[in-house]
């Protein structure tokens, strides 16, 4: 509303998810990896194993390429792309936090120069030295860590900083604890799958052998730590948002789905772990890669699942993904969204040209029209006055989705640009009566229902026959309640919705549960 | 005022504008520092590469002493540019977002080319010797990669200054292709900019020199280079100055021209500290590079961020006033910030210490 939008096809929201991803990936090995090669430097010394030292130098190689630079530009890189996709969001964050990220900044520093002066002084400094620089490494990591978690768990559950505004508050807040420990079992795991990779390529011999074994213990005990601790996370996650509950049990029916991989991905990985611990001699590189690209997937939806809780806001309760704060909503809704646009084209002329302004300001910061949470597929079906009742319900929406508050003007404009969007296209339902079924529930009661979990309409169905459905449900919708449009399709779209909740009036219950 | 420029954030500055921007300040000049070395550095280590005949000739040792300090060049250059960001982000944050939102496209593709560049430095100091025909391309194209990053910040802080350009680039692009080529000030700012890299990487190479013990012949090589490089782009940097001053926006060049004490005395001293750098490296050549040089050049990029920090205060002195943000000084925080940086840098300080110190 503030700033203009950057226009991505593929989705503002995408790029940011792939460029975090891949810096949280690294980040916690660089964490993980800190402990691990002290305390293997440490255990070759012990065991005075010349072979076994040699692989954590080059361990500390590995590490340096990948951490310093990959780490250190990509969380830079998080930075920057956030502040173009979101920078209502990281203005907020910067001054809320300016404090914490530069005393993040002081860790980050002290962290770089430990993994130069370590890996240059493996020859130049002692023992007692050397290790006494790779734990100020750890501890340098760690510690980017402990602040670094204090801002990201505060953009989700933001806690009692929502009254006070104070930023002890903020940090220390209800899901800072289990996030911490969290993150740290599973830097653990990250740094035993990244040696694990890297072994596999080592001659065989007694030192590979023993960094296999060992890096395959980090694996399993952090893995195996970090599926425990997700429950307490979990928990902690209810108790701060209410609404996470429901989105659990269904809201967004994909949600359960990812939470479920999650698990079968972290167990599989302690599995395919204990290949490398019980017979080291046949771990291979292709193992190493395996367990490497599990990794990444259970990263990709751990960080999944921390966006879908936070929608629709930046910081939980305090600002929406589209630069819209809480405390303006008043105001906004009184004079009108339109009002609130900064960016509009001079040029803009039409009432579609200003709706395009409207759509890039407030749909775009989520939506794309035919990628990620892509509008397209449902425009097509919908007309000018669907689109017109649904856009000032949008709140309602199971979705999860900011209110709009445009004025009357506003909402017209911007279903135009929608509409446009739309025209030219036409309207398919698939072949088989089943799909064509489902995709009418999900182009109108999908929206804000599910059958079973979530707002759920069998037990309101059941028992009504194809006419009282027609007549008595679709035709009334709106009588219900003011959160409900009414129903204006017509013809083979009415038809498909009927077929549709025909079924379900019709089943019954138990047996539609255990199918499913 | 702009109709575009976005609103302030409600949300105080955790600490006044002017400790804010004191800290701007100095954590930029460092980044200043290990930038210049990086840059100015690529920049000589390709020279050198073009100019080697023979392997083991002069040339060639140059390349391999400048390869080996460019990936912690990199590193010190990434670390003290996050403070600086984050400085000025907290103060300029509405503009510095917009402009980056308006060139989003190539600002984004920096992330990808510097990890490219990053890589480059480290396979150039790492394998360099056995990169073979190889080496001149990657040693070319990080140079290169360095060059073009310079120049997206040049556009971007440029871009940030001029919200009367912001609209029309935004809505003929809103995918953010658009670059500030049509700014008159960008070319000499890029140049002034670029020509300064080279001149402290000639000090730095004649500080180099320095510490090279074991190889006389290439101590004074080093030494000869360094004060040449930076003598002469010192000179043509002078001409690059005087473009960049009439580029300025007229009430912004008159800022140093009599129009503010501060600009006029920040462009008097500079020129002076020019003439002495110019003296002083005149004197220097054939002979190791001395102290007053070093201390000149170091306070002549002070004068240099703070002018450029007027010209910002002065492009945006009609849409935005750093000392009018609220202000809500979160004293607690600042103290554990300063007690973490004491701490932080006399760690940093042991570590080198003992890395080069011996055990």
């Amino acid at each position: 509303m503030n700033y203009p939008v950057w226009e991505l096809s593929m989705g503002g929201g995408v790029l940011m998810a792939a460029v975090s991803v891949l810096h949280v990936f690294v980040s916690h090995f660089a964490v993980g990896g800190g402990l691990w090669l002290v305390l293997t430097e440490r255990l070759a010394i012990r065991r005075q194993d010349p072979e076994l030292r040699a692989f954590v130098k080059s361990q500390s190689r590995v590490f340096i390429l990948v951490t310093l630079v990959f780490g250190a530009i990509t969380g830079v890189g998080i930075w920057s792309t956030a502040a173009l996709i979101s920078p209502h969001g990281i203005i907020a964050l910067i001054r809320a936090y300016l404090w914490g990220w530069a005393m993040e900044w002081v860790f980050f520093v002290v962290e770089i120069c430990a993994a130069l002066v370590y890996w240059y002084g493996w020859e130049r400094l002692s023992a007692r030295t050397h290790q006494a620089v790779g734990w100020i490494y750890f501890v340098s990591a760690f510690m980017s860590l402990v602040i670094i978690n204090g801002i990201i768990t505060f953009m989700l559950t933001p806690g009692e900083w929502l009254e006070t505004r104070a930023f002890w508050d903020g940090f220390f807040n209800p899901t800072y604890w289990p996030s911490l420990v969290l993150r740290t079992f599973a830097s653990a795991a990250m740094a035993g799958l990244f040696t694990l990779l890297t072994a596999a390529y080592l001659r065989r011999g007694p030192a590979r052998i023993s960094a296999v074994r060992w890096s395959a213990v980090w694996v399993i005990a952090g893995l195996a730590a970090t599926g425990a601790v997700f429950q307490w996370y979990g928990a902690a996650l209810a108790d701060a948002l209410p609404g996470w509950a429901d989105q659990a049990a269904g809201a967004l029916p994909v949600l359960p789905t990812v939470l479920s991989l999650l698990r079968i991905g972290l167990l599989l990985g302690v599995l395919v772990a204990l290949w490398p611990l019980s017979a080291p001699r046949t771990w291979n590189p292709l193992g190493g890669w395996l367990l490497f690209a599990a990794g990444l997937a259970v990263f990709a939806g751990g960080e999944w699942i921390r966006e879908a809780a936070r929608k629709p806001y930046i910081i939980h309760g305090y600002l929406y993904s589209t630069g819209l704060r809480v405390d303006q909503e008043p105001e906004v809704a009184a004079r009108g969204a339109g009002a609130f646009t900064r960016w509009r084209d001079p040029a803009a002329a039409t009432p579609a040209a200003r709706g395009a302004d409207l759509y890039r300001a407030w749909c775009q910061p989520c939506h794309t029209l035919d990628g990620y949470n892509g509008l397209r597929p449902y425009l097509v079906h919908w007309s000018d006055a669907q689109i017109t009742e649904f856009l000032p319900r949008l709140q309602h929406m199971r979705g999860l989705m900011p209110a709009w508050h445009g004025s009357a003007q506003d909402t017209a404009e911007l279903t135009t640009r929608l509409a446009e969007a739309r025209d030219g296209r036409e309207a398919v339902f698939p072949a088989d009566a089943g799909e064509a079924a489902a995709l009418a529930f999900d182009l109108h009661c999908g929206l804000c229902h599910t059958v079973d979990d979530y707002r759920p309409l069998r037990d309101s169905l059941a028992g009504l026959d194809r006419d009282e459905l027609d007549a008595d449900v679709l035709d009334l919708l709106e009588d219900y309640t003011d959160e409900m449009p009414p129903y204006l399709a017509d013809g083979t779209e009415r038809t498909h919705l009927l077929d549709f909740l025909e079924t379900v009036a019709s089943e019954d219950d138990d047996d539609e549960r255990s199918e499913s | 005022m702009n109709a575009y420029v976005p609103a302030t954030d409600p949300l105080p500055l955790p600490a006044p504008a002017a400790l804010l921007t004191a800290l701007l300040h100095l954590t930029f000049v460092l980044h200043l520092l290990f930038m210049n070395g990086l840059l100015g550095g690529a920049v000589v280590a390709l020279a050198a590469r073009l100019s080697r005949r023979a392997p083991e000739d002069l040339y060639d040792r140059t390349l391999t002493r400048v390869s080996k300090l460019l990936p912690t060049l990199f590193a010190g250059t990434v670390t003290f540019g996050v403070a600086p960001l984050l400085f000025m982000q907290v103060l300029y944050g509405r503009f510095f977002y917009t402009s980056s939102i308006v060139m989003g496209g190539p600002w984004f593709a920096l992330i990808p080319l510097l990890i490219c560049a990053y890589y480059g430095t480290y396979l150039n100091a790492f394998r360099g010797e056995r990169l073979g025909r190889w080496r001149v391309a990657i040693v070319g194209l990080t140079a290169a990669a360095l060059a073009w990053v310079g120049f997206m910040f040049t556009n971007n802080t440029g871009l940030m200054l001029t919200p009367d350009r912001w609209a029309g680039l935004y809505f003929a692009a809103p995918g953010g292709s658009s670059l500030n080529l049509g700014d008159a000030t960008i070319w000499p700012r890029y140049l002034h900019m670029l020509l300064g890299a080279v001149a402290v990487a000639g000090i730095l190479l004649a500080l180099l020199a320095r510490t090279v013990k074991d190889d006389r012949e290439l101590a004074v090589h080093l030494a000869g280079r360094g004060v040449a490089l930076f003598l002469g782009a010192t000179i043509v940097n002078l001409l690059a100055g005087f473009w960049l001053l009439v580029a300025l926006r007229e009430d912004v060049m008159m800022t140093f021209m009599g129009g503010t004490p501060l600009g006029t005395a920040l462009l008097t001293i500079g020129l002076l500290l020019t003439l002495l750098l110019l003296w002083l490296g005149f004197r220097a050549r054939g002979r190791p590079v001395g102290t007053p040089l070093v201390v000149a050049a170091a306070a002549q990029l002070v004068v240099m961020v703070l002018m450029r920090h007027e010209v910002r205060r002065a492009y945006l002195a009609d849409v935005h006033a750093p000392a009018d943000l609220a202000v809500a000084t979160q004293g607690l925080n600042m103290a554990i910030f300063a007690a973490l940086l004491v701490g932080g840098l006399a760690t940093v300080a042991w570590m080198l210490r003992r890395l080069f110190g011996g055990r």
